[in-house]
């Protein structure tokens, strides 16, 4: 089987990325990503990026950690050792590994939770600038606040067993990190730098015309004004995340 | 003709969010065969662990130590568990401490034959006690009272009479000290006696709860040559 931790840095690396590309360090890679996909020069663009990139690996993690449960019940030794970093402990005990009230596993709530944050950010990805938009992200930053408390909860179990779970600590780690996401998505609103100065362009302009074009330079949208009809907006053209 | 155009990319998002996760369901489905974990035969035994009295000292005690992870069905070096649930001053549970102690020696193959082999010819199948303490009025207990009850010795009470006359030998097998109902609780256990028999994957496959007609000796006779 392929060394767990291995798989485990496999996750942190496009997680770190994500989380690069929502902060100051991120402007830094805006010329290489812009040299990619010139929409990347854009500060929301590369956020949202880093956002799906995240919320996509909190939930790869989630799915990963019910597998790892689904092993141990069978009676498989997954990532089991004598040090205090022993997943197989945290999520093989019965008594911790599923939520106090339904009895439902940590893993499949987390895939619950990543699958409406991924939502939440790939539809405001698509349509930035609808009315929704703002709100949506409001509620992620609501969901991910909430999660904290349920992060308080799982880390206290892992006291209480001496245990540390790598994979169940990363999807926290994307948590805080969606968290953050949300918060920052709410700040660029506040200052004004939501809106991507993406110059509008006409129906029957070249792309390569409208991405040669400096943002700065570009005529300002007016904010909140694409609750329009026809047409996906200005991104029908991004991919999943 | 649809004219609600954002709703229409949330839907697509939608769409596409349910696929991942039904993608992942499939995935999970397809490499795993998850057994809940719970006491009801067929289940995962939760864990047990604890301080044991094994006749000279309390040590540690985890379940897991006992347990062939990768065990078949049919093999027969694979080790059994039979648990008891028990309390010292529960007077049921002092009646049936003659025939936990025979039933314990014969299975654990302490017991031999005129010519030294052991009486039982199938795998061995372990006893171990775990004792608590009922939430009822004169039900307190101590590991100097558990210590009393297995050993047949001391000048503790066991359900208003001496540890040391109840019925029977003193036994083999180790106590785990579950006064603070720890093991009872995770194991959900109704009442005092109760008893569970592991296979040696850790899977229950008996239950006193659920054969209330059929004695231990019976179920154990009936799983472990069967297999």
């Amino acid at each position: 089987m392929v060394d767990q931790n291995l798989i485990l840095v496999g996750y942190a690396v496009p997680m770190v990325f994500g989380l690069v590309l929502m902060t100051k360090a991120g402007d830094g890679l805006a010329d290489t990503l812009a040299q990619q996909n010139p929409r990347y020069a854009h500060a929301r663009r590369r956020h949202m990026l880093g956002m799906n990139l995240v919320a996509f690996m909190g939930f790869v993690v989630s799915v990963h950690t019910l597998w790892i449960s689904n092993k141990i019940s069978e009676g498989a030794n997954v990532c089991s050792t004598a040090t205090v970093f022993s997943c197989d402990d945290v999520l093989g005990n019965s008594q911790y590994n599923v939520d106090p009230f339904f009895g439902i596993s940590w893993g499949l709530i987390g895939m619950f939770a990543f699958g409406a944050i991924l939502f939440i950010t790939n539809s405001v990805g698509k349509e930035p600038d609808a009315l929704w938009a703002e709100s949506y992200m409001k509620y992620g930053m609501y969901m991910t606040g909430a999660g904290m408390l349920v992060i308080a909860l799982l880390v206290s179990y892992e006291v209480r067993m001496e245990k540390i779970c790598q994979f169940c600590t990363m999807a926290h780690i994307a948590n805080v990190v969606c968290l953050f996401g949300f918060w920052k998505a709410g700040k660029m609103h506040e200052e004004g730098n939501w809106d991507d100065k993406e110059q509008t362009t006409a129906p029957n302009q070249d792309s390569e015309k409208s991405s040669n074009d400096a943002p700065e330079k570009a005529p300002k949208r007016q904010p909140k004004q694409s609750n329009r009809k026809g047409g996906k907006g200005n991104d029908k053209n991004d991919k999943f995340w | 003709m649809m004219n609600n155009t954002e709703a229409d990319v949330r839907t697509d998002t939608l769409i596409r969010v349910m696929a991942l996760f039904f993608v992942a369901i499939i995935v999970l489905a397809v490499t795993t065969n998850p057994i809940p974990s719970g006491t009801g035969v067929g289940e995962r035994a939760p864990p047990l662990e604890g301080k044991a009295y094994n006749g000279s000292a309390w040590t540690d005690f985890n379940m897991e130590s006992y347990l062939t992870a990768n065990w078949t069905a049919g093999d027969a070096n694979g080790q059994w568990l039979l648990v008891e649930f028990m309390d010292t001053d529960c007077p049921f549970c002092v009646r049936s401490a003659s025939e936990m102690g025979q039933n314990a020696n014969y299975f654990m193959k302490i017991d031999k034959d005129a010519d030294g082999s052991p009486a039982w010819k199938g795998p061995v199948v372990n006893f171990v006690a775990s004792a608590t303490q009922l939430d009822i009025p004169g039900h307190e207990t101590s590991r100097d009272e558990i210590e009393a009850f297995r050993d047949k010795s001391g000048e503790e009470e066991c359900a208003s009479s001496s540890c040391a006359n109840r019925d029977g030998a003193a036994h083999r097998f180790v106590y785990i000290d579950d006064i603070d109902q720890d093991n009872m609780k995770e194991w959900k256990v109704p009442g005092t006696p109760a008893y569970y028999l592991i296979q040696p994957d850790g899977i229950v496959a008996w239950s006193s709860a659920e054969s209330t007609e059929e004695k231990v000796a019976d179920a154990i006779f009936r799983l472990t040559l069967e297999d």
